[in-house]
């Protein structure tokens, strides 16, 4: 199975190279992109809720469990996405402020954004799949992944230390 | 306040609108109802806050507790605002919304602040009500209410407790028994028992593994029966007695869908079509192993969708087709035209697939397939006419030749004439 499948991967990966401009997406014109739902909890079944317009990731029981937060994908390109919420009007962005580095939820529209202007890039993450588990680097803050902490209710945010104990990067995605 | 102003507007247009008809004064009795009716469901948030204190509202979180089970209320506003270090700054205490007074202190009550939090051990359903937590110094003042639904230890109540979890159909996964940090804080004996549907799990299962000292269990190669109730309990002493303490999951189990980036196969750049004839253009896309339910696909027109651009729908998009071959998947989306006309020649239709692992667009144009049926019609035409031309051409051409000829002739008659009568004179 593996064996069989690499090759067309290649393939795919060849037709794609030869036809860059048949690939690319273009958020810019009048028509917006499709923007799809997904549902995102963490491997300690942790889902993400907002709390004073901030992105946290907890236990959400009985009632409670329609904060629950979806996350909207619009993809960029191969592997590369934009994430917001509430319909893409806030999307997940990495802000470097002097040596720190943060994750912002912006007032932006997922669907206004564009990879190819540099202010784009901070809104995309790379997703690489692992087994059943997707991991988030953000495109400008290379070697930083989206992550919870093993604590509940604590916010989202970036780490550049995706091994460490207590923190959680492996996430479930999955469309709504 | 809010609502008792809204009420007062609304008496005032009451008393306007009955001296105009009957009706219109129903409408507004209505209103009234209405009105009455919001001004007594929401009591809470109008609470006036004693003092100078600035009311935050309501937390957003209810608090869900079993009863006989020990519950923990945060202050809300000290655990998610102000952190920690605002702890030794500032003097907290609660009130329950239905009492005068403040919450009972003392662990006799079963009732008692420590820290940020009370504990109410164990909790009975007249414990439910809004707690509000206030916390001040000599400058600053805020308060934050938040509610606590006690819950009678019944199967109609479990849907009101539970915790919804999910995994990965055929992989391994971790269920959590949730939230009891306030418990399990500087514990290293925790322990932890897992039911499944009211069954207590084997700890020498396979399937499951209860990891010692955490508050995880573990699942081996999750299976479709394996979705269902769960329950963790673990237990909790106070005053030489000990207390349950269970959290309710609900597992939920979900085919892996396998993502794989979409490649267009077909339509070609370029479909034939004769004016006022119905046509379907199909795009096919190859997702290989790939689950289809992921992947979007769609039509634009000039990169328009083609429900805005066609309001009259003379242009469509069809049924969207998933289907396999060779256990590879597909997927299709027909665009039918219904008819083509002129202005569809000039139209730019484009293709469109898209899943988060990959994008690709295919432009098509539709051309018209009558011109090139006339040249079909045009080559024979031609034909002939070159035809008629070359046997026009021939005939001339022999037409020349054969009057010079005769004019030879004539020039050789002439003399061959001419020295006639001179060989006749010879004769003679």
């Amino acid at each position: 199975m593996g064996a069989c499948r690499c090759p067309t991967s290649h393939l795919i990966s060849l037709l794609l190279f030869l036809f860059p401009s048949e690939t690319a997406c273009r958020p810019s014109v009048k028509r917006p992109c499709k923007v799809q739902a997904f549902r995102i909890w963490d491997v300690n079944q942790k889902t993400f809720y907002l709390r004073n317009n901030q992105l946290v990731a907890g236990y959400l029981q009985g009632p409670n469990t329609k904060l629950e937060e979806k996350i909207d994908v619009l993809p960029v390109e191969s592997h590369a996405v934009f994430l917001g919420i509430h319909g893409g009007k806030l999307c997940l962005s990495c802000v470097k402020a002097g040596d720190k580095i943060r994750l912002q939820l912006e007032a932006v529209d997922i669907t206004d954004l564009s990879k190819t202007q540099e202010q784009g890039k901070r809104f995309t993450f790379i997703r690489s799949d692992s087994g059943p588990t997707t991991s988030f680097e953000s495109a400008a803050c290379p070697g930083w992944f989206l992550c919870t902490q093993l604590e509940a209710d604590r916010p989202v945010s970036l780490t550049n230390k995706p091994g460490e104990a207590i923190i959680v990067t492996k996430f479930y995605f999955q469309q709504d | 306040m809010q609502s008792y102003r809204l009420q007062g507007a609304r008496l005032e247009m009451s008393t306007s609108c009955v001296l105009q008809k009957l009706s219109g004064a129903m409408f507004i009795v209505y209103l009234l109802i209405v009105g009455v009716s919001s001004f007594t469901i929401q009591p809470e948030e109008h609470t006036v806050p004693a003092g100078n204190c600035r009311f935050r509202g309501k937390y957003f979180k209810t608090n869900i507790g079993i009863e006989g089970e020990p519950v923990v209320l945060q202050c809300p506003q000290m655990r998610y605002w102000l952190g920690a270090s605002a702890r030794p700054h500032v003097s907290l205490t609660w009130r329950k919304n239905d009492s005068a007074g403040m919450v009972p202190g003392g662990e006799e009550t079963g009732v008692w602040v420590q820290d940020d939090a009370i504990w109410i051990v164990p909790a009975w359903q007249g414990h439910s009500g809004t707690y509000i937590c206030t916390v001040r110094n000599a400058s600053y003042c805020d308060e934050m209410s938040i509610e606590l639904r006690v819950f009678e230890k019944t199967e109609a109540s479990v849907p009101f407790t539970l915790y919804p979890q999910s995994l990965t159909l055929s992989t391994a996964g971790t269920l959590v028994c949730p939230e009891l940090g306030q418990f399990t804080h500087n514990k290293t004996d925790m322990k932890i028992q897992w039911y499944k549907d009211s069954v207590l799990l084997d700890q020498d299962n396979k399937k499951f593994l209860s990891v010692k000292g955490t508050t995880r269990l573990l699942i081996n190669n999750v299976s479709v029966e394996d979705a269902g109730y769960y329950s963790c309990v673990t237990t909790f002493a106070h005053k030489g007695t000990r207390y349950n303490i269970t959290r309710n999951i609900k597992l939920h189990t979900k085919i892996k869908e396998e993502e794989t980036v979409p490649v267009i196969i077909s339509p070609h750049q370029t479909i034939l079509a004769s004016l006022g004839s119905r046509l379907t253009i199909p795009c096919k896309v190859f997702l290989g192993t790939g689950t289809d339910s992921a992947t979007l696909l769609w039509w634009k027109a000039n990169n328009t969708d083609i429900k805005s651009t066609y309001h009259e729908r003379r242009v469509t998009e069809g049924q969207r087709l998933e289907y396999s071959e060779n256990n590879e998947n597909y997927i299709e989306i027909p665009l039918i035209f219904n008819p083509v006309i002129r202005e569809d020649l000039n139209t730019d239709f484009t293709c469109v697939v898209r899943n988060t692992l990959g994008i690709q667009m295919l432009h098509t144009t539709v051309k018209e397939a009558t011109t090139f049926s006339w040249g079909i019609a045009l080559a024979p035409i031609s034909l002939v006419l070159l035809l008629l031309g070359g046997i026009w051409m021939h005939r001339r051409y022999k037409h020349r030749t054969g009057k010079a000829y005769g004019l030879t002739v004539l020039k050789t008659g002439h003399q061959d004439f001419e020295s006639y009568p001179r060989k006749i004179k010879e004769i003679k």
